[in-house]
């Protein structure tokens, strides 16, 4: 691979962008904007201003979603869900699963499930 | 809820995060002319890779504020008296002139014409590494002669240092007229000294920009010159990304929408979607739909366009339709069907209007056969059976009938004027020709992006 190109794709790596632009894609897609161009520069703002700690990512999932994600897999009402799934609905969205300490016969409430729902996200947004 | 396929948002992202469907929805931004977002993203990554800012997003968010993605980058190029000027500086001083001169607000925003530069490798190099890549590169030509005897005929106006010329450009007013001389280094010598040493640069500088070039015959009337450039420079460059065709074909019986389809089909790996197949299929499989749709099938009356929109909805809805693209042809019959189609968030890429004379249909229809035995189609003209035995058994479907097809004619022909104003960006096929005409015909339409719509 020539030097330039070798270059180029560590930049991307390093910076994470093929992620940030398929995070870009989704939300293009999910709200579909009017005016494109005006709805990612507040996007990209947002992502700063998360950085700073001055207001929230542009996260996909509100907590109104992380709840029907949670009733989907719940699904005889129980309340609670297994581990298994848990890490299931993270890879589905992309999060990491990688520390998680969970014994298989743990069982997940709602409240654990969001709280660990919002935590993997703002970590996977606090890369940018 | 997702406007675009109406799923709740943990659904859709679980789509989304199987790779195949995202490059599809990036396709809809990017096909769809009033939000082109794709290529606004791409002209973004080139720049971030060009110029590796430390933060990535700070950069992201001046260059989409600038707004320039559609600010033309042009070089114009070709030998001397083709139709620009040049003049003599040494390569790294031009690089970076030019570079500072682009890099000015008004370049940036407006877009800008580079004229006679680069003219060899180096310069073109220097051009590169200082990140500037013009976005088409057009190239004149024209045969040495020509250019020699332009360019004897070239005059200058010393105070305006317009350029003009005794035969084909001659200035209105007396003044200048009085004016003009004769540029100094203008010998014939000196010019084919300068054409030599322009043909043997000019190779290595097509190799460099050969993706974003075209070449355009300087040889005729500027008028001409000017509006083939003018029509280059306003098409986008094809674009490597994977691209989902949904194609709608249009057309009289017999004009071979179901032959070329099966054509695309087969190359592309499309599904291939005949609207009446479909309903046959659907009364066969004794599907819920099937046996709504049966009776209508059955007494040969049209089938309500609730039902056949239920049934094609959820047949392009399908996976393999979704991550493979489709060809569709039968529907829409008439625009109040296309609109429906539009409101089920169905929306082709791809249209064509095939165009045959009407002796060509008849001849083409009424002389259809099968054989009953092994269902093999024929035509008594164009392929007819191998052995008399098969020719005795040979029939007739009723549709193919003179009159039915002279009814079936009418129906298209009422309908077609509304639907080729409904679907403003077709192409228009003639299917009066060799099937594999026809086909390259058509795949070249597919194949390369539709026209940069001015907003």
């Amino acid at each position: 691979m020539a030097a330039g190109e070798e270059e180029s794709r560590e930049y991307l790596r390093r910076h994470r962008l093929p992620e940030l632009l398929h995070r870009l894609g989704a939300l293009l897609l999910f709200h579909r904007p009017e005016r494109p161009r005006e709805f990612l520069i507040q996007v990209l703002e947002r992502v700063k201003a998360g950085r700073r700690a001055e207001g929230e990512y542009p996260f996909l999932m509100d907590e109104a979603n992380v709840e029907a994600m949670f009733g989907l897999l719940d699904v005889l009402g129980q309340g609670s869900i297994r581990p298994a799934q848990y890490r299931e609905a993270l890879k589905t969205l992309g999060l990491s699963t990688e520390d998680l300490e969970l014994e298989d016969d743990v069982e997940i409430t709602l409240d654990e499930f969001k709280e660990g729902m919002k935590k993997k996200m703002l970590e996977s947004w606090s890369v940018y | 809820m997702c406007h675009f396929c109406g799923l709740c948002s943990p659904q859709l992202l679980s789509i989304l995060h199987s790779s195949g469907l995202v490059r599809n929805l990036w396709e809809c931004l990017r096909e769809g002319s009033s939000c082109p977002a794709e290529p606004q993203i791409q002209n973004m990554l080139e720049e971030l890779l060009i110029h590796k800012p430390d933060d990535p997003i700070e950069f992201m968010i001046n260059h989409l504020k600038q707004n320039n993605d559609d600010a033309p980058r042009i070089c114009v190029l070709g030998p001397p008296a083709s139709g620009k000027t040049t003049v003599k500086i040494p390569n790294a001083l031009w690089a970076n002139l030019i570079q500072e001169r682009l890099s000015n607000v008004d370049c940036i925003k407006q877009g800008w014409i580079l004229e006679g530069f680069p003219e060899n490798q180096e310069q073109a190099w220097m051009l590169q590494s200082s990140g500037i890549f013009p976005r088409h590169v057009v190239m004149l030509y024209a045969p040495d002669t020509v250019l020699i005897e332009r360019s004897g005929g070239k005059r200058l106006d010393p105070l305006t240092q317009e350029v003009f010329h005794t035969t084909f450009d001659w200035p209105s007013d007396p003044l200048v007229q009085e004016r003009l001389v004769k540029p100094e280094d203008l010998s014939e010598q000196e010019v084919s000294k300068k054409l030599l040493e322009y043909h043997r640069n000019f190779p290595e500088i097509f190799h460099i920009y050969q993706k974003v070039l075209k070449s355009i015959n300087a040889d005729q009337p500027s008028v001409d010159v000017l509006s083939q450039v003018l029509a280059f420079v306003q098409t986008r460059h094809r674009s490597a990304a994977p691209f989902t065709p949904r194609i709608l074909f249009f057309g009289p019986p017999g004009s071979g929408k179901s032959l070329q389809a099966a054509l695309i089909a087969q190359k592309y790996d499309v599904v291939n979607i005949c609207c009446g197949q479909l309903l046959k299929e659907a009364v066969a499989d004794n599907t819920k739909l099937g046996e709504l749709v049966k009776p209508y099938i059955d007494s040969g009356c049209p089938v309500p366009n609730n039902l056949v929109l239920k049934l094609l909805t959820e047949r392009l809805s399908s996976l393999d339709c979704l991550s493979h693209g489709w060809v569709l042809s039968g529907f829409p019959r008439d625009v109040e069907q296309g609109e429906q189609l539009q409101k089920a968030q169905i929306n082709p890429n791809r249209v064509f209007f095939f165009n045959l004379p009407y002796e060509s249909i008849m001849e083409r229809l009424s002389q259809r056969r099968t054989d009953p035995v092994t269902g093999e189609r024929y035509h008594t003209t164009f392929r007819p059976a191998p052995t008399p035995e098969i020719q005795a058994r040979l029939r007739q479907n009723p549709k193919d009938e003179e009159e039915n097809i002279e009814k079936r004619l009418n129906i298209y022909y009422s309908n077609v004027k509304a639907l080729e104003d409904f679907y403003q960006d077709a192409f228009y096929v003639n299917a009066d020709q060799d099937p594999y005409v026809i086909f390259e015909f058509i795949e070249s339409c597919i194949i390369k992006p539709l026209p940069c719509r001015k907003p």
